[in-house]
């Protein structure tokens, strides 16, 4: 899309010749504090403690952060199409147990490692679509408040993870801890694969019909409706998604961690919420651009990774955190044209 | 005002309270759009009673009438947003049903909500093509949209909008007003429902949005306008329909009513007065 300089364009107000040139110009400006933030906060790391620039370093950062950005970005779908999503983190949980013992009966069965690996991952994607069609379904139909629905699929979610693996760890797995560290340079190939989807996700809330009726109907959606769009269908069809990548995201914790554990995932929509806050993305639906929630993830990962890196005890993040938060919701406020409560 | 059009009509309109309702259209003078006996109820609530109405192409048609007479609940019948309890529709002779807000898109309505169902977060451009983006090969096709945008926003001597990638929150209220009408231009609507255009307007942007309304009108596009205001009524409309508890108790050539039998019609649901202009004219 660099090529959107246009005489129709030009003959309006003098656009700065840059790319991003469709972006408002204060959302470009946070975009560009918070990636000054993202490098500050490496290069800090990087002055107390060298080792930090090292590959090792940046292929585990890569791993983290391929375990946090998807669900960040469905939470950005869901979020910026005026919705809140709590449950991104027990559907990892449940998933990745699913997927586990799915993985574990059909390598029994003889089926080979790399297709039971494919058939869990589906297993697992499959568990987070069905957790968030009841999410779709308690939303549209039964006409539950976002916050509700998804609140109490949180708390199923986390339930059944415990029953489902009677509380411990499904399946140990050296096979998939072998192949998921293996890979190029920095990158491992799982990591190019989240990365990629990534890419697939931020493209089509921005570039596409699908994307561009998300905002619509964050802004307004009754405008959406009045414009011909299926409100209820798209609203779903977003939960769904969000299942799906966080069932994804099952998947990921079950390669790094070599099996599905109850606990993988627990809470991390609340870091989804903040990469999110983060990001820029107002909370009230309707905007945010998804390279911020890009950066949110990034800062979030190097912030908790790098803590331990100077020699502060990682309890320390969630603090660390809350300070960043603070700091992205006051930049936020103060934006012209943000809704106030007071 | 006085052109045979309008006497056609008036005549026609007599015949159909005399013949049985619902036998279709005068031939002699196809309407865009005619209404028989639409009937709206909400329970045990008849918001809409028998209502019959036509709407010429290239006019101005003013609907008048006391908070709670219908207004609002006509137009959004019209417009898809709920289908009629009994009744019929004819888009251009052809009876129809419409029953989204999405038929009403095809058929060539576009309505223009009192809220002006526009998205504040969203730039002029993304507003004016919500619903039908033009695409290439799957993703957005910004500029020709945007070149679109510019073009109509021209077209319609809408000059006082800075840049079309403005979002529409920091709009002024003539300036969203605009963009909504725009919009339904834009989409090559045949009939245009403004609700409450001018309300919460100043002076000078209630002139520009009149100066709209004419705009589209001598482009042939048929316009429905609901107005609390005689005054923006008397300066835009060419016919004028009133509607009183329900029912649509008048309407006809603007030339058969003046402010004082407006108003008589609107509280009481009748007048002597435009009886006897009619059968003067």
């Amino acid at each position: 899309m660099s090529t959107v300089e246009t005489p129709a364009a030009s003959s309006n107000e003098a656009p700065p010749p840059s790319p991003l040139r469709r972006v408002a110009s204060f959302a470009a400006n946070q975009q560009f504090i918070l990636f000054l933030v993202l490098v500050g906060v490496m290069v800090f790391f990087d002055f107390h403690n060298s080792r930090f620039f090292g590959t090792s370093e940046f292929t585990n950062l890569l791993v983290d952060f391929s375990e946090a950005v998807l669900i960040a970005g469905a939470e950005m779908y869901v979020i910026s199409s005026g919705g809140i999503d709590l449950s991104v983190g027990s559907t990892i949980a449940v998933s990745t147990v699913v997927g586990a013992y799915a993985i574990q009966y059909l390598e029994g069965h003889h089926f080979g490692e790399f297709p039971s690996l494919l058939l869990g991952t589906f297993a697992c994607a499959g568990v987070g679509a069905m957790v968030w069609v009841i999410n779709a379904l308690l939303i549209t139909k039964a006409r539950l408040v976002p916050f509700v629905a998804t609140l109490v699929t949180l708390s199923m979610g986390e339930g059944l993870a415990l029953v489902f693996s009677k509380g411990g760890t499904v399946g140990y797995d050296p096979a998939a801890a072998v192949w998921s560290s293996t890979g190029f340079w920095i990158f491992r190939w799982l990591t190019l694969m989240v990365l990629t989807v990534t890419v697939v996700l931020g493209l089509v809330l921005h570039f596409t019909r699908y994307g561009r009726y998300n905002f619509a109907i964050g802004s307004n959606p009754f405008a959406a409706r009045a414009a011909g769009i299926n409100v209820n269908r798209h609203v779903a069809s977003v939960y769904v998604l969000s299942g799906v990548l966080a069932g994804l995201t099952g998947m990921i914790w079950y390669f790094n961690t070599s099996g599905g554990a109850p606990q993988n995932g627990i809470g991390n929509e609340l870091e989804a919420i903040a990469a999110v806050v983060i990001g820029g993305v107002s909370l009230f639906g309707g905007s945010g651009r998804f390279t911020g929630i890009i950066l949110g993830v990034a800062i979030l990962t190097v912030v908790h990774d790098g803590l331990v890196f100077i020699n502060i005890a990682t309890t320390w993040n969630e603090v660390v955190v809350a300070g960043f938060i603070a700091l992205a919701a006051v930049l936020q406020s103060m934006r012209p044209g943000t809704k106030r409560l007071m | 005002m006085e052109s045979t059009p309008e006497n056609n009509d008036l005549t026609s309109s007599k015949n159909r309270q005399s013949g049985p309702v619902g036998s279709g259209v005068d031939p002699s003078a196809p309407m865009l759009l005619s209404l028989r006996d639409i009937t709206k109820s909400f329970g045990a609530v008849q918001a809409l009673q028998h209502v019959d109405l036509d709407i010429p192409a290239g006019q101005v048609t003013a609907l008048i009438g006391d908070n709670g007479a219908g207004k609002s609940t006509l137009i959004k019948t019209v417009s898809g947003i709920w289908a009629p309890t009994s009744g019929s529709m004819y888009w251009q002779g052809q009876e129809v049903h419409v029953h989204t807000p999405r038929d009403a898109s095809h058929l060539g309505i576009a309505t223009v909500y009192q809220d002006l169902a526009l998205c504040d977060n969203l730039d002029i451009v993304q507003n004016m093509y919500l619903g039908r983006e033009d695409t290439k090969a799957g993703m957005l096709d910004e500029i020709s949209m945007e070149l679109a945008t510019t073009k109509t926003l021209k077209d319609l001597s809408v000059s006082t909008v800075k840049s079309v990638r403005q979002l529409v929150g920091s709009l002024s209220g003539g300036q969203r007003q605009a963009v909504a009408v725009a919009r339904a231009v834009m989409r090559e609507s045949q009939l245009v429902i403004l609700d409450e255009p001018t309300a919460a307007l100043g002076v000078s942007q209630t002139a520009q949005v009149l100066d709209l309304i004419k705009t589209l009108s001598s482009r042939g596009i048929a316009v429905l306008v609901i107005s609390h205001n005689l005054n923006d009524v008397f300066t835009v409309a060419d016919r004028i329909a009133v509607m009183y508890l329900g029912t649509l108790v008048s309407h006809g050539p603007i030339a058969n009513y003046d402010r004082n039998s407006a108003v008589e019609m609107i509280t009481t649901g009748k007048s002597d007065r435009v009886a006897a202009l009619a059968s003067s004219n």
